[in-house]
């Protein structure tokens, strides 16, 4: 194992993580704000990053705008579902379980229906930056890499500062705190929890997108990153959108790094071990105590 | 809602004339709905006595089916040696990982299962000396008992459906039993149950093995009919069907379990005409239960016959 052979694997194991990441932020925003595991989250990465893929080739936008449309369609799907189904049950009370089962039924409906309408093959989305390359102590690095860090960074950073210096941030965290609370101070519980729907969305098809150079988006795709997801959110301690920041980037390098030392086939074997472990040893998540006050 | 004798006798006559008057593809689908109703049980029992989300059946399904194909066809074993080896194997298994993972709770627990599912299916796909990975084992002889070949589905349909009630048997026993209430103890309130010396924690890890024997069996019976398995039947997808079974039926409910397995085995079936399109029509069809009927269709019916009794002035 060389230097930077483990250098390669660090970054890659980075970049994924960051998509993970991105994918469990939203997961987790989404959970903050209305205690539902949301199992259909890496559908949003599908459906943003399919959109994009279609502007881009059906209809030739521009890339920069397909790839918002792309993010505006995730987010407004999250939107929906959050008012066509979960407002419904949670006036109903609806148990966790329920809720549960019925984003594993949306999820089920969504893979469907890019299989229906999309067909079985895998689609590619232009690296951003070109197809340029750089080399550091040896390790090959692909510009795209270097984008997706930086918007991965610059949209972790974007949400912490949304959820504690704006209005509209801190009245979704006081929804999600004391629904009670918040509803005598004004705020409007119900539309707070569409929001984080929506921010949910937007965050999942941002990662769906991002990935896609990398990675072919297919209908099978969600299922694969929901679970990623939902691993770099329970590692971060599942209430904090931030801790699954770094629970995404601990996954991607544990990930990436077995790949070195194992073999690449135990990829899986090796990130889902580490996620019992952690679950039972770490209930906290790896931040601890201190990282679930946080948002 | 309690069956009387004359229900159940009816009940009992169509189940034995089913087979004899649909065709072999209706057939094929029943005998599946028998194997999907003992996997379900399990999780049924997990579910609804325990609160335990299952998301890892298809690992010990798998297993069952893995080691009768193995033990029939690598190493020429009869049939129960196959079904014992697999039982076995996933007990043991059931234990050890039950003890430290059954620690979690709640969507936690959901995400530790979901994840074993990952692991061994990804461990399935790998170890291809003993499980031929993508390209399966194939050839795994049909059963026999007594003398009488179980090879065509109508024939292997009652074998199937018995040992079907022999679990079902066995799981309303067990619910029925100590262990039962030691189970709602537990289920209603936990610290309570514990302060009266009932051990949380081996009572979930045994209800988990029993979940996994009963995976297993089915898996086991699943090898035998389709005569090949590969690592297709045993994915994540695969673990959530699982699930549906006793969430669309209704978890406590036996009559609902089979009503949960002939939704998951006979509609993508209904569906399958219409293309690739069933799969979205599958998706809403879940959607619309979950959201219409919180307690699975038992519950609803259930619902709705002590709601037709108070009507009615018979009392509920």
């Amino acid at each position: 194992m060389t230097f930077s052979l483990v250098l390669q694997a660090i970054f890659a194991g980075v970049t994924n993580g960051l998509v993970y990441a991105l994918v469990g932020m939203g997961l987790s925003t989404i959970f903050k704000g209305s205690r539902v595991i949301n199992a259909m989250q890496g559908e949003f990465s599908v459906i943003g990053a399919m959109t994009t893929v279609l502007l881009l080739s059906q209809m030739h936008w521009p890339y920069p705008l397909a790839i918002a449309a792309g993010a505006l369609v995730g987010a407004m799907l999250g939107g929906a579902i959050e008012l066509a189904f979960v407002r419904y049950m949670t006036r109903k009370n609806a148990s966790e379980d329920s809720f549960l089962l019925l984003t594993i039924g949306l999820a089920l409906t969504l893979s469907a229906s890019v299989l229906f309408f999309v067909g079985r093959d895998g689609h590619l989305l232009p690296p951003l930056g070109g197809d340029g390359v750089f080399i550091l102590f040896d390790a090959v690095i692909q510009v795209h890499a270097l984008w997706l860090i930086a918007i991965a960074i610059a949209a972790t950073i974007g949400l912490r500062l949304f959820f504690h210096r704006t209005t509209l941030g801190l009245s979704m965290m006081a929804a999600s705190i004391d629904a009670d609370g918040a509803a005598t101070t004004g705020i409007n519980v119900a539309r707070m929890r569409t929001y984080t729907f929506v921010l949910g969305g937007l965050l999942g098809a941002l990662g769906g997108i991002l990935v896609t150079p990398l990675v072919a988006v297919d209908y099978q795709l969600g299922l694969s990153l929901t679970l990623k997801g939902f691993a770099a959110a329970v590692l971060g301690g599942l209430t904090n959108p931030l801790g699954a920041a770094v629970g995404g980037i601990t996954l991607g390098l544990v990930e990436s790094l077995a790949i070195v030392g194992i073999s690449s086939s135990y990829k899986d074997v090796v990130a889902f071990s580490v996620l019992i472990v952690i679950m039972i040893l770490m209930p906290q998540g790896i931040l601890g105590r201190a990282g679930r006050r946080g948002g | 809602m309690r069956w009387s004798w004359p229900s159940l006798a009816v009940a009992l006559v169509v189940w034995a004339i089913l087979p004899l008057v649909v065709s072999r593809g209706t057939a094929d689908l029943l005998v599946f709905t028998g194997i999907y109703s003992i996997a379900g049980l399990g999780i049924g029992l997990l579910l609804g006595h325990c609160g335990i989300v299952n998301l890892a059946q298809a690992t010990f399904y798998g297993i069952g089916a893995y080691a009768s194909a193995y033990c029939a066809v690598n190493l020429g074993l009869p049939a129960p040696v196959g079904f014992s080896v697999g039982a076995l194997v996933s007990m043991a298994l059931a234990y050890v990982i039950g003890r430290p993972v059954l620690r979690l709770t709640g969507y936690f627990l959901a995400l530790g299962t979901l994840a074993l599912s990952a692991i061994a299916s990804a461990l399935f796909f790998e170890w291809d000396w003993l499980t031929g990975g993508t390209l399966g084992i194939g050839g795994i002889p049909k059963l026999g008992l007594l003398g009488f070949a179980l090879d065509r589905p109508s024939r292997y349909y009652y074998f199937v459906w018995i040992v079907a009630f022999g679990c079902m048997i066995v799981a309303r026993n067990l619910v029925d039993s100590r262990t039962g209430l030691m189970l709602r103890a537990m289920r209603d309130s936990s610290t309570a149950a514990a302060s009266l010396t009932v051990d949380i924690q081996g009572l979930r890890t045994r209800i988990f093995v029993v979940c996994a024997l009963f995976g297993s069996i089915a898996g086991s019976l699943f090898a035998h009919h389709a005569s090949f398995v590969s690592t297709q039947s045993f994915t994540v997808e695969r673990s959530i069907t699982f699930l549906l079974i006793p969430v669309i039926g209704g978890a406590t409910s036996i009559p609902g379990i089979v009503v949960g397995a002939l939704f998951v085995t006979f509609l993508p079936e209904l569906l399958s005409k219409l293309g690739d399109f069933h799969q979205i029509l599958f998706g809403l069809a879940l959607v619309a239960v979950v959201v219409a009927l919180p307690n699975g269709v038992m519950g609803a019916v259930e619902s709705l016959w002590i709601r037709a009794t108070r009507r009615s002035g018979h009392g509920g």
